[in-house]
């Protein structure tokens, strides 16, 4: 009889999420299995701990894992962002084991099946139009209007998602989105090849809501204010904030549209990351995706006494129990640090002034010197990212550009 | 010398022959490679470097490749502990995105 659980985790080989997820399941003492899309240099001298997967292809993944557990069964399958949030769901139904439906991640996966969704629900959702790419965009861009925000239909970190006030710049954006959708470093495949969303831009404070579900009741981990206006043409992310600044009153009701859409989609188990605008007329669902807040900003969120998030998510799959899902009352901030412009990172400068910087948790540098930069809209990462605590959100947030404004980044 | 110092430089010498033998020569595919910085109370401290050194599996090849493969060969071996600094790397072979 086996002592250890054991744990499949998907983490794609250029995930940010990688260290902090395998932490985790060494601290709980499980037996982790790691899958990639791509093979392990190690994976023929440890077949019973790497696997390669087609995260592409969730059934073939499925019946691949299916075929493995035949002689190492499993009590759990986490997949760590949003392509693999649908490979795990796949795979553990396959074994029966704790997740989500797959089609309501599949539909969370989608921008437009979200929209769909959530429309049907009566959740307060941007108008939208989901438009083939073989379409001429100034055809298409008469059918909407303006502004709107165009975005493909399944990447994450505001990859792609640009505003357009007029019709020119409605087509300058549909052919930028094209050109992102063929690059090689973008998984897009099916409708998400062939399609993109149009949808009214919603003006608005943008917030943040970490959560998990457990039995289809969600649990709200955090909620984060984004205090740096995201208004376009492109949306970077930078700040997050946590607890919220908002009134208790609209916080009840951006946690209360969120549960909804998670109702709409099917979502029942595990982590979920949404995304909301809120304006004077309540709060817009703009995504929800299953699974857990990505980059290293997790590092903001310890619970009870001291548990990562990670943990928790783990602990949840496998129905282990965890002691609490309260966040620590202590406010909390990440800055992901945002690429400036193209080129190669030659230098970075001011690391040492900007950690010192009272409240400054950690300035992680996670691009490396001779990287090529890209930034948004192409992009996708990022040149680090800064942790803050304090006694305010208020401070945390003016650590965190304290702290940003001693760094300085050599791009030739 | 101790019978402890013994054991721990006999166990050191096993782990630097599984490293020649069986890690280095796979993680080299990727242009990496694993050094033995010390054993000491059945914890292995390794470094990474090339390749490996700011790699967005690194942690992987840790955990779920090497750490096995040694506990597999040396069952005392309590754990492989991971003394890379790994924001110094400069040509890592799967760079990390949020994807």
């Amino acid at each position: 009889m086996r002592q250890m659980a054991r744990l499949l985790l998907l983490l794609p080989t250029t995930t940010y999420r990688t260290e902090d997820f395998v932490d985790a399941a060494g601290k709980l003492g499980v037996e982790l299995v790691c899958a990639s899309e791509r093979p392990s240099t190690l994976e023929d001298l440890a077949p019973d701990t790497l696997v390669t997967l087609e995260f592409r292809d969730p059934d073939a993944a499925a019946t691949r894992v299916a075929e493995w557990t035949r002689r190492r069964p499993l009590d759990a399958v986490v997949g760590v962002d949003d392509l693999t949030a649908t490979v795990a769901a796949a795979v553990a139904s396959r074994l029966g084991l704790r997740t989500n439906p797959v089609a309501a991640v599949a539909a969370a996966r989608n921008k437009y099946e979200m929209r769909q969704c959530l429309a049907a629900a009566g959740v307060p959702v941007p108008r939208f139009r989901r438009i083939a790419l073989k379409e001429d965009p100034f055809t298409a861009a008469r059918g909407v209007g303006f502004p709107c925000v165009l975005k493909p239909l399944a990447l994450s970190a505001s990859r792609g998602v640009i505003r357009a006030n007029t019709i020119d710049q409605f087509i300058a954006a549909f052919r930028r989105i094209a050109a992102v959708l063929r690059r090689d470093d973008v998984v897009a495949t099916g409708d998400a090849a062939e399609f993109l969303l149009a949808e009214q831009f919603v003006p608005g404070l943008e917030v943040a809501l970490e959560g998990l579900l457990i039995g289809g009741t969600l649990h709200t981990l955090a909620l984060f204010d984004k205090p740096d206006p995201l208004e376009g043409p492109f949306f970077e992310e930078t700040i997050y904030v946590t607890p919220s600044r908002l009134p208790d009153t609209i916080q009840r009701r951006i946690v209360a549209a969120a549960a909804q859409a998670c109702a709409a989609l099917g979502l029942t188990e595990g982590p979920v990351h949404a995304e909301l605008r809120v304006n004077d007329d309540g709060p817009w669902v703009i995504e929800v995706a299953a699974r857990s807040i990505g980059g290293l900003c997790s590092r903001t969120l310890r619970f009870g006494t001291g548990m990562t998030l990670e943990e928790v998510i783990l602990r949840h799959a496998l129905g282990w129990p965890i002691d609490s899902l309260d966040r620590e009352r202590r406010p909390a901030g990440v800055m992901m640090i945002p690429i400036p412009r193209a080129g190669r990172l030659r230098a970075v400068h001011g690391s040492d002034r900007a950690a010192a910087v009272e409240g400054i948790e950690e300035v992680a540098i996670t691009a490396h010197l001779g990287q090529e930069l890209v930034p948004l809209p192409e992009g996708w990462q990022y040149l680090g990212f800064i942790f803050a605590r304090a006694e305010t959100p208020d401070a945390v947030e003016k650590m965190l550009r304290e702290a940003h404004a001693h760094l300085t980044f050599e791009i030739v | 010398m101790s019978e402890s110092n013994d054991k721990s430089t006999d166990l050191k010498a096993r782990v630097q022959d599984l490293i020649d033998s069986m890690i280095n020569p796979a993680v080299a595919g990727h242009g990496g490679y694993v050094e033995l910085i010390d054993v000491q109370d059945n914890r292995v401290y390794l470094q990474m470097g090339g390749g490996c050194q700011g790699c967005g599996a690194a942690d992987v090849t840790l955990k779920a490749g090497i750490e096995r493969l040694l506990k597999e060969e040396l069952p005392e071996i309590a754990e492989v502990l991971d003394t890379t600094d790994h924001a110094a790397g400069n040509n890592p072979y799967y760079t990390p995105g949020k994807m």
